[in-house]
């Protein structure tokens, strides 16, 4: 990643105390905003500070400040001075910007009659997430989830941080375009919090393959259903299934014939099954591969594969 | 022979800026009309397209000619992701400077070249509406010299002719 990219997050005015920061743009993590608070940053798994030349420092005291202006003029900046376009995301907690890095916001929030978010406003915490595409992330699990040059249905499960985000967008790029084990197919993406193709104006900042087409913004409910009739997918593709009703919009896509690529919270194949909406999935073998992500010493790894029964998958 | 030529170049001169003037008037009734549709463009791309400002303003110089092609192309390119300029500064010059040479009074201009500094709603309808008020101004604006435009050509012609009447007799 260019240093570029990170200065570009910022207005002109700031970007000079940005530029140590922005040099270190490959091992940069999270860039930490708070109103009145130190400015911090997470480069290699470790969490530094910024102080008012510039220089990353240790300790908080000698950090600099960001004041509520200066959240304001870089929350304006990240949208462009357009703030209005940005509503359903800003209502949703986070930006995507250019480069497909995420902006989590915090401040006060609007509600409307029915009691749900309407918009935010006084928005002082803001967490800058550094998107940074791995490729060959998905290189140990695709001999795993290829059968007879197709590719399986696969549920990857890991806690918050686990890399399954990661993982899926590469896989997602390996199906696409083709690779040892087969040839691309068509692969749609109900990206709903732009996590995975990373977006912006509608241009996906991340490669997701040649043969992918991304549905940006979208529930993923009405998402799949949409995407089925209109782009005919042979892999069908959600990050985050947490309800319900996305299990059954699953299992609509699973009958028209498409195969699935999707993540889940969770630490194990077990603690899965614990939840009620997935309990009848996994019985019905919807899934034909299980994933288990984790992170030690921040370095994701894969645990386990499984197979559709939930037997550990080491001949496949 | 001399007298007459004399006579003709007074007159010929006076109708001259009668028409220059006249033609003024007719300038500014378009270039009002234009801003108030450029407005409608943008609050309608704002609502219903939800581009960002910097997009509505290379739609904007796709859409219009003229000096208004180039100041928002301009506005587009000074306001890129990697610039970091800010957009309402960037507005205010270029706007500043198109509108500049067009014959608008000072308000007119400034309700234009200043639109940005008040646009910072937080959702499209706020946002729009602000717009809306800027728009309904120059339209009223408009409306109002469209309909003192045919008298006051009409005025300015012949006063400049009478002048020029005026003038020849004088010199005479």
């Amino acid at each position: 990643m260019r240093p570029e990219e990170i200065l570009c997050l910022f207005p002109e005015g700031i970007r000079d105390r940005w530029r140590e920061v922005a040099g270190q743009a490959e091992d940069l993590q999270e860039i930490r905003l708070r109103a009145g608070m130190p400015t911090a940053v997470w480069i290699a798994n470790r969490e530094s500070f910024v102080d008012l030349q510039g220089r990353i420092v240790d300790r908080p005291e000698k950090a600099a400040r960001s004041s509520a202006d200066e959240l304001e003029e870089l929350l304006k900046h990240l949208c462009r001075y357009s703030v209005y376009a940005f509503a359903d995301e800003i209502r949703q907690g986070f930006l995507t910007v250019q480069g497909g890095h995420r902006a989590g916001l915090s401040g006060q929030v609007i509600l409307d009659q029915d009691g749900r978010i309407k918009n935010m406003k006084y928005i002082r915490y803001l967490n800058i997430r550094i998107a940074h595409q791995v490729r060959g992330a998905a290189d140990p699990v695709i001999p795993r989830i290829f059968e007879d040059g197709h590719v399986l249905s696969t549920l990857l499960i890991s806690p918050p941080g686990g890399g399954k985000t990661t993982m899926l967008r590469d896989i997602i790029r390996q199906v696409s375009e083709g690779n040892a084990y087969g040839e691309g197919v068509n692969v749609s993406v109900v990206d709903e919090r732009s996590e995975i193709a990373g977006s912006y104006l509608g241009v996906s900042q991340n490669d997701v393959g040649i043969r992918t087409d991304i549905l940006d913004g979208c529930p993923k409910v009405e998402g799949m259903m949409l995407l089925i009739r209109s782009m005919a997918p042979r892999v069908l593709a959600v990050d985050e299934i947490g309800s319900p009703e996305d299990v059954r919009a699953l299992q609509m896509a699973s009958g028209c014939g498409c195969r699935l690529l999707a993540t889940i919270h969770g630490g194990s194949l077990e603690e899965v099954r614990r939840k009620n909406y997935m309990r009848d999935v996994i019985e019905q073998g919807l899934f034909e591969r299980y994933v288990i992500l984790d992170r030690k010493t921040g370095v994701c790894r894969i645990t386990g594969i499984y197979d559709r029964e939930g037997k550990p998958c080491i001949s496949c | 022979m001399y007298k007459l030529l004399g006579v003709l170049c007074i007159l010929a001169g006076c109708i001259g800026w009668g028409s220059a003037r006249a033609n003024q008037e007719k300038d500014r009734v378009r270039h009002l009309r234009t801003l108030f549709h450029i407005l409608g463009q943008m609050r309608g791309e704002i609502s219903y397209g939800r581009h960002t400002l910097p997009e509505i303003c290379l739609l904007l110089a796709e859409l219009n000619c003229g000096c208004y092609n180039s100041c928002f192309l301009r506005i587009y390119e000074r306001t890129g992701e990697e610039s970091g300029k800010d957009f309402a500064r960037v507005w205010e010059e270029e706007m500043g400077d198109c509108l500049a040479r067009l014959p608008l009074r000072e308000d007119e201009r400034e309700a234009v070249a200043g639109l940005p500094k008040t646009m910072n709603f937080r959702e499209e309808d706020g946002q729009s509406g602000r717009i809306g008020q800027a728009e309904a101004f120059l339209e009223g604006r408009y409306r109002q010299a469209e309909e003192t435009y045919e008298n006051r050509s009409k005025m300015i012609r012949s006063i400049s002719i009478l002048t020029g009447l005026l003038l020849i007799i004088l010199l005479l």
